[in-house]
C-alpha cells in the first residue's frame, strides 16, 4: 500500500501473504528483499477484523463469553478463563473448588491442544509432514473430548462467570485420564521426529534470534519471551487458581532462536500433562456453579418451588449479571503468552469497555526484529515459531 | 498483586493515584507528563516490560478519552497503570517503549486520538480509506453504507424501477 518503486537499487519489493499457507491465516508481510537476504520486513494486520471489542459493547456479560472463544480458536478456555477471572474480580464471587480445579484441567488440556498444533505445523512449514499427522490424530482426540463435555469442538464456551457451565461425567474423566496417560509416548515419538532431526535443526538453530531487552520493551511474552532466558511465566510470578500448589517447571529456554521456542513448546507439553494429571487426581466433589445468584442462575428444580429463585432466573435471564462499576485486568498465561481482558463497568448489564491484551499482537509486532538480516526462506521458520493466531490479532 | 501506592506518591507528586479493582494501581498524569512518567516508571523504578496499552471513551465526559497504559515490573511481578485523558492527542511513548507503535495505531484507528512523535501513524485495522472511528461509542452500529463501485446510478437507470418494468 505504501511500497514505493525503488529508483536505483538491486532490492525487490514483494508481498507475502495475506493468503499464503505459512503464515497461519491471514497475515501479510511486506518484504523489501536484496537477493535471498530481507533487508526490511513490515507485517500488515487486519484482514480478520470483525470489530469483536465493539461486538462486546452490545451483548450481556454471559453472552460474550461466546466471542473470546472466537478470539484464539487454538485456545478457547483459556479466553473464556481470562475473560471470567476479570469480571469475577469486580464481583469477588466465591468459586467452588470443584470449578477451580477443574478450570485448570481444562486450561491445561487447551494448552495441550495448542501446542499439538505448533509442534504440527511448525513441522509441516519446514516440510515434515508427517508430524502434522501425528500431532493432528492425537489433538482429533482432546476435540472429541470437549465435544463429549461441553458439546461443541472448538467453541467451547465452557468457563462462565461463576463457576463452570456444566459438571464432568465420570466417565468424561476417566477418559481424560487415559488420554494423559497416552500422552508422553506420542510427544515422544514427535520428538523423535523432529527435536535431532538434523534438517530440522539447521532450519532452527541460529535462525531468528531476539534479544531478550528488545522482547521485553516490545511486549513479548509467552515463549517466545522464555526462549530468551528470561522466566516469565504468570502461573509462576502472578499464581491464579491455586497454580502455586502444582508440581511443574516453568520452562526457560536460551538463545532466543527458533529451536530455543520450539524446545520450550515441546517442554510445556510435558509439563502441562503433568498439571492437568495433577487436577484431575485432586478435582474434588461439589458444585461447579457458585452460589451466587446474582451471577449464577438457580438449578431448574428450584423454579418450580421458590419464588426469589424465579426472580433470580428472570433477572438473570432478562438484564443479564451487573458487576459493580470499575475496571478490571486478570491476565492469565496463555500458550502464546500474557492473555488479559480489561473489563470496564459501569454496574449496568453491558461492559463499557471490553479490550483484550492478546499476546500475539505484540509477538507479530515484533517480527521485524527476528526476520531482519535472515533469509527469505528462514522468514516462514520464524513466523511459525512465534505460533501467531491471526484471530487475536485483529479481534 | 497490590502495591503501597506511596512510592508513585513520592515520585509522581502531582498525578492522581489510587488502586482499581483489580489491585493495581493507577497513576493518572496529564497528557504533557505523559512520556516523562512512563520514563520514570521504567527507569527509576524498575517497571520494565511493555504489556498493553488501550483507551475508553465516555463521550458525555469531558475529556472524552481515557488513555491506558500498562506496564509490569520483573523485579517485583507487579503491573502499574498510567492514565492520561485527552479528547483529540497524546504524545506518543514509541520513544521510551517501541512496542507501544501497534497499540497507538489501534487507538489511533478505532478511538481517532493521534498520537503526536509517532513514526508511522496509520490505520491499522480497518482499511484506509475508512471513514470514523469504530469504537467510539457514539459511532453507529449497523446500517452502514456499503460502497459498490458499480451501481444503477452509474448507469443512469435510476431506482431500479424501469429494470422490473
Amino acid at each position: 500500500m505504501t511500497l514505493e518503486a525503488p529508483r536505483i537499487s538491486n532490492t525487490l519489493h514483494i508481498n507475502m501473504g495475506p493468503q499464503h499457507p505459512s503464515t497461519h491465516g491471514v497475515l501479510r508481510v511486506e518484504l523489501e528483499l536484496d537477493g535471498e537476504v530481507v533487508v526490511k520486513c513490515n507485517p500488515i494486520i487486519g484482514y480478520l477484523h470483525t470489530g469483536i471489542e465493539k461486538t462486546f459493547e452490545s451483548l450481556t456479560y454471559v453472552q460474550g463469553v461466546t466471542l473470546t472463544d472466537r478470539m484464539d480458536y487454538l485456545n478457547p478456555m483459556g479466553n473464556n478463563l481470562a475473560y471470567c477471572l476479570s469480571i469475577e474480580q469486580l464481583f469477588e464471587c466465591e468459586i467452588p473448588d470443584r470449578a477451580t480445579v477443574g478450570r485448570v484441567l481444562l486450561a491445561e488440556l487447551t494448552r495441550i491442544n495448542s501446542h499439538l498444533v505448533f509442534v504440527g505445523t511448525a513441522g509441516f512449514d519446514l516440510g515434515a509432514s508427517s508430524v502434522f499427522l501425528y500431532c493432528l490424530r492425537e489433538r482429533e482426540k482432546l476435540l472429541d473430548l470437549f465435544e463429549w463435555l461441553t458439546g461443541q469442538r472448538m467453541m467451547t464456551s465452557h468457563i462462565r462467570p461463576g463457576g463452570l457451565a456444566s459438571d464432568f461425567e465420570p466417565e468424561w474423566l476417566a477418559a481424560t485420564g487415559k488420554f494423559l496417560d497416552s500422552l508422553p509416548k506420542s510427544i515422544d515419538e514427535y520428538e523423535s521426529l523432529l527435536t535431532e532431526n538434523p534438517l530440522f535443526k539447521d532450519r532452527m538453530i541460529g535462525i531468528g534470534v531476539l534479544k531478550a531487552e528488545d522482547a521485553l520493551a516490545w511486549g513479548v511474552t509467552g515463549p517466545v519471551l522464555r526462549a530468551t532466558g528470561v522466566a516469565q511465566d504468570l502461573r509462576k510470578t502472578n499464581p491464579y487458581l491455586g497454580y502455586e500448589t502444582y508440581d511443574f517447571d516453568a520452562i526457560v529456554g536460551e538463545g532466543g532462536d527458533c529451536y530455543a521456542r520450539y524446545k520450550v513448546r515441546v517442554a510445556e507439553l510435558r509439563e502441562a500433562v503433568k498439571i492437568a494429571q495433577q487436577a484431575l487426581k485432586r478435582l474434588p466433589g461439589g458444585p461447579v456453579k457458585t452460589s451466587n445468584r446474582k451471577v449464577m442462575p438457580p438449578p431448574r428444580e428450584e423454579l418450580g418451588q421458590s419464588m426469589e429463585s424465579l426472580i433470580h432466573h428472570f433477572k438473570l435471564f432478562t438484564e443479564g449479571i451487573k458487576p459493580p462499576a470499575g475496571e478490571a485486568y486478570v491476565p492469565v498465561e496463555s500458550p502464546r503468552g500474557e492473555l488479559g481482558f480489561y473489563i470496564v463497568s459501569d454496574g449496568t448489564g453491558k461492559p463499557v469497555r471490553v479490550h483484550e491484551r492478546a499476546p500475539t499482537f505484540a509477538n507479530v509486532q515484533a517480527l521485524p526484529l527476528m526476520a531482519e538480516g535472515g533469509l527469505v526462506a528462514d522468514l516462514i521458520a520464524v513466523i511459525a515459531s512465534i505460533d501467531p493466531v491471526m484471530g487475536e490479532v485483529d479481534r | 498483586m497490590t502495591v503501597a501506592p506511596e512510592r508513585f506518591q513520592t515520585a509522581f507528586p502531582d498525578a492522581v493515584h489510587g488502586i482499581s479493582a483489580d489491585g493495581i494501581p493507577h497513576i493518572l498524569v496529564r497528557p504533557e507528563h505523559l512520556v516523562e512518567t512512563i520514563r520514570q516508571c521504567r527507569d527509576a523504578l524498575g517497571y520494565g516490560r511493555w504489556v498493553d496499552m488501550t483507551a475508553v471513551d465516555e463521550p458525555e465526559v469531558e475529556p472524552r478519552f481515557e488513555l491506558q497504559y500498562m506496564l509490569y515490573s520483573m523485579g517485583e511481578h507487579r503491573w502499574v497503570r498510567i492514565k492520561t485523558q485527552t479528547d483529540d492527542r497524546a504524545p506518543s511513548v514509541t520513544g521510551v517503549f517501541p512496542g507501544a507503535n501497534w497499540y497507538e495505531r489501534e487507538v489511533y484507528d478505532l478511538f481517532g486520538v493521534e498520537f503526536d512523535g509517532h513514526p508511522n501513524l496509520t490505520r491499522i485495522m480497518m482499511p484506509d480509506g475508512w471513514n470514523g472511528h469504530p469504537l467510539r461509542r457514539d459511532y453507529p452500529i449497523g446500517g452502514e453504507p456499503v460502497d459498490f463501485t458499480v451501481t444503477r446510478e452509474t448507469y443512469g437507470t435510476g431506482g431500479g424501477n424501469e429494470l422490473r418494468g
